[in-house]
């Protein structure tokens, strides 16, 4: 029997996504959604059914990938669910087809900024370049 | 050690051993559309359990049995934690009124893997 919810899911959801997008998916533990939502575990149980229930949520508000935690998610996603979960795979389709034909370079140039990597310029659409004749 | 399995239509979570003798059932058997899902939690075996019955409780050592804890209906079968793997239930007469597995495993990571794609195929 489902209690009413005595919290905004909203607000979990968003604390949740920002340990996955932290730690990673699997690096995240339960340990670290329980603190840092501030739920029960057993509230987070019932209300989400799991941890990928949990991180569906999350990808779920972020389907339209604008921003940088968007992006983070859907990077997440496609590295460690993505593979073996055909459900995540779909959404990580349907929110690539969302980003158009830039998708691959929206997600390598924050791929690398996340690194920390000096080269990333921002995703500037650039001309192919002329072959230079000598 | 509790074995998992999931069939076509059904999860069966089994327990083995000496389990079986403390928590008075070989396990709990429910149809997949009960199931929410599964987590690879070892932190969930730590947590206040609530009173048993039937079961065993020496704590930080082994939790095996029917505990009650905030209206919820739990199955623990635990010993050290490491390899717990926590399953939610929608809480019926499907269920026997359980609302979570909390058991050990032997290979958590393919336990979870198995219930949550026959959820995904549902």
């Amino acid at each position: 029997m489902a209690r009413p919810r005595s919290f905004d899911e909203a607000v979990v959801v968003d604390a949740a996504a920002r340990c996955f997008t932290e730690l990673g998916y699997a690096a995240t533990s339960v340990d670290d959604l329980v603190s840092a939502t501030g739920l029960h575990r057993g509230s987070l149980y019932g209300a989400f059914g799991s941890k990928r229930g949990l991180f569906l949520a999350a990808l779920a508000r972020h389907t339209a990938p604008a921003g940088e935690r968007a992006l983070d998610l859907l990077l997440v996603a496609a590295l460690e669910l993505a593979p073996h979960d055909e459900e995540v795979r779909a959404v990580v389709e349907r929110s690539c087809a969302a980003l158009g034909e830039s998708a691959a370079t929206s997600l390598g140039h924050r791929l690398l900024e996340r690194a920390g990597v000096q080269s990333a310029a921002p995703p500037a659409p650039q001309p192919h370049p002329t072959p230079r004749r000598s | 050690m509790a074995r998992i399995r999931v069939s076509d239509a059904h999860l069966e979570v089994r327990l083995t051993g000496l389990d079986a003798l403390w928590a008075l059932r070989r396990g709990l058997t429910v149809p997949l559309s009960a199931v929410r899902g599964a987590t690879a939690d070892p932190g969930a075996a730590a947590e206040p359990k609530g009173v048993r019955a039937p079961g065993l409780h020496l704590p930080g050592v082994a939790a095996v049995g029917t505990f009650h804890r905030g209206g919820d209906k739990t199955l623990y079968a635990v010993h050290s934690g490491r390899r717990t793997v926590v399953v939610q239930l929608d809480p019926g007469p499907e269920t026997s009124g359980f609302a979570r597995a909390v058991v050990e495993v032997a290979d958590p990571r393919a336990a979870v893997d198995a219930v949550n794609r026959a959820l995904a195929r549902r």
